[in-house]
């Protein structure tokens, strides 16, 4: 309980909802750049569960959903669990020292971060959505279903490869954004010795 | 605070009236009606007896509809075609070529369709007719930390905000020869050399929010005044009560109703 007490300084909050922003404009450049298979919506509650505990990213993943529904699409706010899994996630990796080898942060935490989305997700896409996503992804689920998969299973593959890919680019692509802050800025946060430079 | 930036339609309604908390008890009710209706058809008869009526009461019918359409309408589609084309060993109704619609993927796709309706369309009428600011003095006037909503409030404002910005840093750097269009690899490749200017802009200026609201005492506890007035009524009250209500009822009506399966 001290220790969360502890991660919530005034600079975690000033940086909770920045982050929330940031998952949003980077995901806006993703829609721009129109890569596909790509989302790259989760960046700022990776960096804030990082910098910040675990506590901080669950807290930033789920608000961030919810951000989103008052902003426009309310499509996200049935999946504010899996956001706060991925916040939850990504500071027990830091917590882990995984950031300080890179292949264990980008590819251990992507892959990690994307199977256990998946499993959350499914049943909420399967329940609530019929197992569809209304965008391109479902020329995969059409696939599974094609092979006689359920629809809990056809949603939940679905989920597994197109998270795999945009979860170790969200990691790989936080990894990048920490080596490139200032260790004056960094040293601010209440969990800077998960990324502080040997 | 700008309200623009929301999807908050500004309406001289009774709908916009109403107290936030109302608008807010009734979206999770929309929810729990969503998910838990049996059958087909009560989800559409709650969309057009219940949520279109509120729309036309607060004046929002073009602006919810276009908003519910643009969300349910490609879920739909997808529904449709998927389940309708691939249900596993269902009843063909209508041959195409080497494919046959299916009878029970048809009915599964009109059954999720009117689910996502109700959903999306209680969470999109709670959205358009709720002021984001009142929402929150309403929350932290209900004891939820003042910390959270301002979370909310300021992401709110500065998404519009880092939205721009991240436009005009991808203008600068395509100005600067960056290739942007072209293969897969290529845009994937332009992903850094965007986002983390942009990423690194906005984590500057947290430095000096947190310094202003250290000055304005925002750990300070205690008791805060609020400068905006909400206006609550008995009615809406029981109204409240009525709807948290039929939500348990709704589900522990589904959960027994499972449990009987």
């Amino acid at each position: 309980m001290d220790r969360i007490r502890k991660d919530f300084t005034t600079i975690t909050w000033v940086m909770i909802p920045v982050a929330i922003a940031i998952n949003m404009a980077l995901g806006f450049i993703v829609f721009s750049l129109k890569i596909p298979f790509l989302y790259l919506d989760s960046i700022g509650t990776i960096l804030v569960g990082l910098l910040c505990g675990p506590i901080a990213g669950l807290l930033t993943g789920a608000l961030s959903n919810f951000a989103w529904g008052l902003l426009g699409n309310p499509g996200y706010v049935p999946y504010f669990p899996v956001g706060a899994l991925i916040g939850l996630l990504a500071g027990l990796f830091g917590q882990w020292g995984w950031y300080k080898q890179w292949w264990l942060w980008i590819f251990g935490g992507g892959l990690i971060t994307a199977l256990a989305g998946a499993v959350l997700s499914a049943p909420i896409n399967a329940y609530l959505q019929g197992g569809v996503t209304g965008s391109g992804t479902d020329v995969l689920v059409a696939a599974f279903r094609a092979g006689g998969a359920s629809i809990l299973q056809a949603s939940f593959f679905q989920g597994l490869i197109t998270e795999s890919v945009d979860k170790v680019v969200n990691y790989a692509v936080v990894w990048a954004i920490v080596k490139a802050l200032p260790v004056r800025f960094l040293a601010r946060f209440p969990r800077y010795i998960n990324v502080r430079p040997e | 605070m700008t309200t623009s930036l929301s999807l908050y339609a500004p309406r001289d309604s009774g709908l916009d009236r109403l107290h936030p908390l109302t608008k807010l008890v009734f979206a999770v009710f929309g929810v729990v009606v969503g998910v838990t209706l049996p059958g087909v058809w009560p989800n559409y008869l709650f969309f057009l007896l219940v949520l279109l009526p509120l729309a036309a009461w607060g004046r929002i019918v073009p602006e919810f509809l276009r908003a519910v359409f643009k969300i349910a309408l490609p879920f739909a589609i997808s529904l449709f075609v998927i389940q309708g084309l691939f249900w596993t060993n269902g009843t063909p109704i209508f041959q195409l070529g080497s494919l046959s619609l299916k009878a029970e993927g048809l009915a599964f796709a009109a059954k999720t369709t009117g689910r996502i309706l109700v959903v999306m369309g209680s969470i999109t009428l709670f959205v358009l007719s709720t002021r984001p600011d009142h929402l929150m003095v309403a929350l932290t006037q209900r004891g939820i930390p003042k910390t959270l909503t301002y979370v909310l409030v300021s992401a709110i404002q500065l998404v519009p905000r880092f939205q721009s910005k991240a436009a005009s840093i991808l203008d600068a750097q395509r100005a600067r020869g960056l290739e942007t269009e072209g293969g897969f690899f290529q845009r994937v490749r332009a992903l850094l050399p965007v986002s983390i200017p942009l990423v690194l802009g906005s984590i500057v200026d947290v430095e000096e929010r947190t310094i202003a609201l250290e000055a304005r005492g925002f750990s300070r506890d205690g008791p805060k005044t609020s400068y905006r007035v909400l206006i609550d009524t008995p009615a809406q009250r029981i109204v409240r009560a009525l709807m948290l209500l039929a939500s348990v009822a709704l589900i522990v009506f589904t959960v027994v109703r499972w449990w009987a399966v």
